[in-house]
């Protein structure tokens, strides 16, 4: 069952990429436009992952530590992009920050054009990524003891040091491997960036855009050799969550 | 003043009652903790009313009592993590309720330790002084001195995780006698443990304090626990202190019924007095009584222990024994280091006080036990070798000590 459904998709990326020689492949990866477009998905994927974990942290903070009305809503409400389809999400942006969106609308007169620039890509990526951090960072503070801080506070440590040194050590494996499911969403992001960015070759088209541009005009290979590299960066990413969890983890 | 003149101040004097040569009689006197007048309210329920006490420099101080008593709320509001409705914690002289918890130096040691689990051993203990900004080579100094007071050397690049519970706990109060703690505090410290590393650790924790000198409180529910650990115990029932006294006082003069029962067995009859005696079935037990207390004809209750309970086969009563009745023996029983005998007491003349027909009642253990007229002793293994004693055979109790109390509930039937 796994053979046809799971492995050999993967394998053929690889042996249609490698069909035609390494040269070939190599040639189709240094292109200017592949290599823009690999470089522009790291840079919107990286920021976008440094928003919603510093985010998610916050908000697992305050979700875990205070009980406040309508926090159970908030919840909901943070975590519901899961559930959204990613391209009812860029649809949703574009309706918020195109040139006659509700908010577009109004900086558009001074110049400002938030859609179809990278700035749009980061944004889209947020919002489809935006429970992943939080999601795996809550249950790690709901778990965790409490008396830990409370001995941190009467030993003499004022509340920064208690997150500094007490809390934030706890939730090592917690943020690195948000981190990099954000990071790995983010990379594979397709249905919403498609909408917002444009998709300008060399300006706003990422790595997962590139390839679809590439295999719309026929240019297999183009559209192999970055799929190939995505392939194995998500390979790479999923063994890094898997091998290093006993070290996250680490007592 | 501010308040870090006033902890250092604390501090230095802490310092000087650390080496025995200064801790002078002005010193050991001094009050190191008190808690006036304290009450803590959790919405409309009153958890803790009015509680005060104090505790000197170098004692060890147990609140015991059962689990919702309020004894841990009390700890934490020492500690900070709690503010009291009303009342003043009081460490070293210095008023310290408005101050938050790490502001006051205190030093806690939680149920479960709390070690910092990503910290090795020595870290832990470093921590309080890290977070001061001490020199590397103070805390080093202060680190290694520490270690080899609680016998961890070996074990300073390990983590928690890799310890027994006994080493964890020696740690964490390696950790808070790292920056010189005012008081410690030790919440239910060996309730995670097995019986025998119980005892064996509580053995060591008093040694570790005696050598130290810094005052502490304890909280347990353990009995046996508290009249061990304790300089002073004091038993907290429905969040206001029972009694509060040395072990020996607690465990021989309990001032209410609760005390009397929850340190143990406790054999409780009623009686009435009668100028300088009090009135129990047939007997007349003679005692010194407080004549403001106690007035002539009134109900009272007498409480002994089952070891204070003394059985012969014949009449004679010995110097100190106060003879109580004759009895038969309902039920001996083996329970290790003793011999545990259910007496039943002879019906005697009525009583003034008795509610129903009977002349004696009794409670052991807990008051709900209250039902019949026997009562429980026990017998050393000695005599219970030496004589033999079997059940249906009949006996004169006496009793070696006992402690009279007001049973306010009831007035006596005048006659």
């Amino acid at each position: 069952m796994m053979l046809p459904l799971v492995f050999l998709p993967l394998v053929s990326i690889f042996v249609f990429g490698m069909r035609n020689g390494l040269d070939k492949f190599w040639g189709a990866l240094t292109a200017q436009e592949a290599v823009f477009a690999l470089k522009l998905s790291m840079a919107t994927s990286f920021w976008a992952t440094v928003f919603n974990v510093l985010f998610g942290l916050f908000a697992a903070y305050v979700m875990s530590r205070y009980n406040f009305w309508g926090r159970n809503a908030l919840i909901v409400t943070i975590s519901l992009p899961t559930a959204i389809p990613t391209a009812v999400a860029g649809f949703a942006l574009l309706l918020l920050w195109g040139p006659y969106g509700t908010l577009g609308r109004f900086l558009a007169p001074h110049g400002i054009q938030v859609m179809f620039t990278a700035g749009a890509i980061i944004l889209a990526n947020i919002f489809v990524t935006f429970p992943l951090a939080f999601g795996v960072i809550k249950p790690v503070f709901d778990t965790m003891n409490r008396s830990l801080e409370e001995a941190s506070a009467t030993i003499g440590a004022t509340r920064w040091q208690t997150f500094w040194y007490v809390t934030l050590p706890s939730l090592r494996g917690a943020i690195v491997s948000g981190a990099l499911l954000t990071f790995a969403r983010a990379v594979g992001e397709f249905g919403s960036t498609i909408l917002v960015s444009g998709n300008l070759a060399g300006r706003t088209q990422t790595a997962p855009l590139y390839i679809f541009a590439k295999f719309n005009e026929g240019q297999i290979e183009a559209a192999n050799a970055i799929a190939i590299v995505l392939a194995l960066f998500s390979f790479l990413i999923f063994s890094v969550l898997f091998f290093a969890r006993d070290w996250l983890d680490v007592d | 003043m501010s308040t870090e003149e006033n902890v250092l101040k604390a501090k230095q004097k802490l310092i000087e009652d650390h080496d025995p040569s200064t801790a002078s009689t002005t010193a050991s006197a001094q009050k190191a903790t008190s808690v006036v007048g304290v009450s803590k309210r959790f919405g409309k329920t009153s958890v803790l009313e009015n509680i005060s006490f104090d505790v000197a420099e170098g004692e060890a101080l147990v609140l015991l009592g059962a689990s919702g008593s309020g004894k841990t709320t009390i700890l934490r509001i020492i500690a900070g993590l709690e503010q009291p409705y009303t009342g003043h914690v009081i460490l070293h002289g210095r008023d310290v309720t408005e101050l938050p918890a790490r502001e006051r130096g205190v030093g806690v040691i939680f149920q479960s330790y709390a070690l910092f689990p990503k910290m090795t051993v020595e870290k832990n203990i470093g921590y309080g002084l890290k977070i001061r900004k001490r020199r590397r080579k103070e805390i080093r100094e202060t680190v290694n001195e520490l270690l080899s007071l609680v016998q961890l050397e070996e074990h300073r690049k390990k983590f928690p995780s890799q310890l027994s519970g006994g080493q964890q706990q020696r740690v964490a109060i390696a950790r808070t006698l790292a920056y010189k703690p005012e008081v410690l505090l030790f919440d239910e410290p060996f309730g995670a443990l097995d019986t025998q590393t119980r005892v064996h650790l509580r053995r060591e924790i008093r040694a570790l304090l005696r050598k130290v000198n810094v005052p502490a409180i304890f909280i347990t529910h353990d009995q046996e626990e508290a009249l061990e650990l304790g300089d002073r115990v004091a038993v907290i029932y429905k969040g206001h202190i029972e009694q509060i006294g040395t072990p020996f006082e607690i465990y021989n003069q309990p001032a209410t019924e609760y005390v009397a029962t929850f340190l143990g067995a406790a054999n409780i009859l009623e009686g009435v007095v009668r100028n300088n005696s009090v009135e129990v079935g047939p007997a007349r037990l003679s005692v010194q009584l407080d004549k403001q207390k106690f007035k002539d004809g009134e109900c009272v209750k007498i409480i002994f222990r089952p070891e204070d309970v003394s059985l012969s086969k014949t009449d004679f009563v010995r110097p100190g024994h106060h003879k109580l009745s004759t009895a038969v023996i309902e039920e001996v029983s083996f329970v290790g280091a003793y011999e545990r005998l259910r007496l039943q007491l002879d019906k005697g003349a009525t009583d003034a006080c008795a509610t129903d027909d009977s002349a004696f009642f009794l409670t052991t253990e807990t008051p709900e036990a209250r039902s019949t007229q026997s009562i429980i002793a026990t017998r050393p293994k000695p005599e219970a070798t030496i004589t033999k004693l079997n059940a249906g055979e009949r006996v004169v109790v006496a009793i070696t000590s006992f402690t009279v109390l007001p049973l306010n509930q009831k007035q006596p039937n005048q006659k």
